[in-house]
């Protein structure tokens, strides 16, 4: 479903190595954890792999299809909510989800039909006409969501969707990815927040731009002998600050 | 009970350290800081120490002369001739002749300023008022009403050229303006007035929506949807259209309704070359968004351009009077069309037809704007 091999980004002509030669496979239904400290290329990572950044070299695949090149084949079958909110805060809920549907080809009837079912599921009712400036945090978080689920996409990557939101709407939102995935969508989520990532089916650990280990949450524990996702991260990094 | 806190000079200090830093941080503004107050100099400098020169202007020189015995000897003088010789002398004007029917079709027409009638008795009537007859002749001169200042400049380098010849006391000089008559500073500033406007504000706040695309974050998202790049461009350049014709009827709706701009020509034509300009600045601001990162150094690029477009443009100087060495620049500033095109309809009456090249014109700048555009739109993150 989403594959990179080899995957370098480069700035500032090669002053600084983002991702270092990534490799890595997603399979379809799927919820990939992609873990890392700040500034270890998980952005960086999403970006190439939604079309948004050129590779310096490398490949990343998603559905089958070459990215960026690609892009235009699969960008209607994929969904992203960024590690910002991205929205137009001086436009209500409704004409931020009606703008995104339109650019996804949605006709009208559709849109209100999927946007109705999304703001119940999300708990969005009753907002549809706030400006999003108005929403608290937790409320766009979820609008940034709802917008890139719209087009009821095969594909979802959420950067950071869970950071900054309180311990019930994670929980929340956690179940409501595990539906996604019953439903056959696949999920690559990024965070920092280690203890979050034994929720996915599988973990991929960045450290530096490298992937430095892959597994299901209970064999990697297992594999290093600990009891939790943030030891391995700890015994992984070394416990060095690797915040950039 | 706490006392209340004194001024601190160390913080206002660390609010003005934290402000410079934020801009030496920001090389392109930084750039902007120096370059932008000496371009602007540079430019108004040279554009206002000029000289009105080479004004076109036809003579129709129709002086018979006159031969008269004056005591034992003969003199045959051509008054005409001396005052012909005398403008061609001048670096006022650039003299060419012809009759003065051609040169009221140039003046007509916008390929000459003025042209002088020279009566084929003015020598005689000369030598009359020598004689303390009381006779007089009347030189006819058709000018552009449109320019006052160019026309000054005339009308004393013809007085110049008259005092030369010395022997025309009393010459009366009738004035015909051409277009329909004189006409006041504020109707003969509104044209170009407008085209300054529109220039300002149209590229300023498109700059700022589209540059608002960028600083808010979205733009990456978009990068991900099955949006392209060519369609956003499209996308903006409507929008900024239907706002920049908004923006068009406000200024004429002042213009015309509360200063009474005059407007002899078509104001559908008026209106579709305003809109036309419009969309041309859009088209401008669109490519030049494609290079601010921020709204802050988008919003330098407004003066940028039209302080210049000012100052090049004919809008404060006359074209004749900048240095001959400025005058092509004018030629490719979009404003400079912009003012042939407001002035030409509103005080020249002209229609589509004598005004076609300069819409060619201005069409030909929206579509280099286009492909300027189209080539420079970036479909990712720049990096």
């Amino acid at each position: 479903m989403i594959e990179c091999q080899s995957l370098v980004k480069e700035f500032k002509e090669g002053e600084i190595r983002a991702v270092d030669g990534l490799t890595l496979g997603i399979r379809k239904g799927e919820i990939y954890a992609l873990i890392g400290a700040n500034g270890s290329g998980k952005t960086t990572t999403v970006n190439m792999m939604t079309g948004a950044l050129a590779p310096t070299s490398g490949r990343v695949s998603v559905l089958g299809v070459d990215m960026p090149q690609g892009k235009r084949l699969v960008s209607g079958r994929i969904g992203v909510a960024p590690q910002e909110y991205s929205l137009y805060s001086d436009l209500t809920l409704e004409q931020n989800a009606g703008f995104f549907a339109k650019l996804y080809g949605m006709d009208s009837k559709r849109f209100r039909k999927r946007f109705q079912e999304l703001n119940e599921i999300l708990r969005l009712r009753g907002r549809e006409h706030s400006l999003v400036s108005n929403l608290s945090g937790g409320m766009k978080r979820r609008a940034s969501i709802e917008c890139a689920l719209l087009h009821e996409p095969e594909v979802v990557f959420f950067d950071e969707a869970t950071v900054g939101i309180d311990p019930v709407l994670r929980a929340f939102l956690w179940d409501y990815f595990r539906s996604l995935r019953s439903k056959g969508l696949t999920i690559l989520l990024t965070s920092h927040v280690m203890d979050e990532a034994s929720k996915a089916d599988r973990i991929g650990l960045v450290r530096a731009g490298k992937l430095v280990d892959e597994g299901e949450p209970s064999s990697l524990t297992a594999r290093h002998n600990v009891s939790s996702i943030e030891e391995v991260f700890l015994k992984l990094s070394g416990k060095e600050l690797t915040d950039a | 009970m706490p006392r209340a806190r004194r001024f601190s000079v160390g913080r206002s200090a660390a609010v003005a350290g934290r402000v410079l830093a934020q801009i030496r941080r920001d090389r392109r503004t930084l750039g902007m800081l120096f370059a932008m107050p000496a371009v602007v100099m540079l430019i108004f400098g040279f554009a206002l120490g000029g000289q009105v020169s080479n004004v076109p202007i036809l003579v129709d020189n129709q002086d018979a002369g006159y031969a008269a015995s004056v005591g034992a000897n003969g003199t045959a003088l051509n008054v005409g001739s001396h005052i012909l010789d005398s403008l061609r002398a001048d670096s006022a004007v650039s003299v060419t002749t012809g009759s003065f029917a051609a040169g009221r079709q140039g003046v007509d027409s916008g390929t000459c300023f003025a042209a002088l009638l020279i009566p084929s008795n003015f020598t005689q009537v000369a030598f009359m008022q020598a004689q303390g007859r009381n006779v007089s002749a009347s030189m006819l001169l058709y000018i552009d009403g449109t320019k006052p200042s160019i026309a000054a400049n005339v009308l004393a380098a013809l007085q110049g050229a008259v005092q030369n010849s010395s022997r025309v006391r009393g010459f009366s000089l009738v004035q015909q303006y051409a277009y329909g008559g004189k006409f006041s500073g504020l109707d003969v500033s509104l044209p170009s007035v407008i085209a300054f406007v529109l220039t300002f504000l149209v590229l300023l706040i498109s700059l700022l929506t589209v540059s608002r695309e960028t600083t808010s974050g979205t733009l990456p998202r978009l990068y991900t949807t099955p949006l392209t790049a060519i369609e956003r461009l499209v996308g903006y350049t409507l929008s900024l259209l239907v706002v920049g014709i908004m923006m068009v009827v406000v200024v004429l709706a002042v213009g015309i309704g509360l200063f009474g701009a005059v407007v002899r020509g078509d104001p559908i034509l008026l209106f579709g070359a305003a809109v036309l300009y419009t969309l041309s600045q859009v088209l401008l601001a669109v490519f030049l968004s494609n290079f601010a990162r921020n709204e802050f150094q988008a919003v330098q690029l407004a003066p940028l351009i039209a302080l210049p477009s000012m100052a090049l443009s004919g809008m404060l100087v006359p074209i004749f009077s900048l240095p001959s060495w400025i005058q092509p620049v004018s030629k490719v500033i979009p404003m400079y069309y912009a003012n042939q095109l407001f002035e030409g309809i509103m005080l020249k009456g002209y229609g589509a037809g004598t005004m076609a090249f300069d819409f060619a014109v201005v069409a030909g700048i929206a579509l280099l704007f286009l492909a300027l555009a189209l080539t420079t739109v970036k479909d990712r993150i720049n990096a």
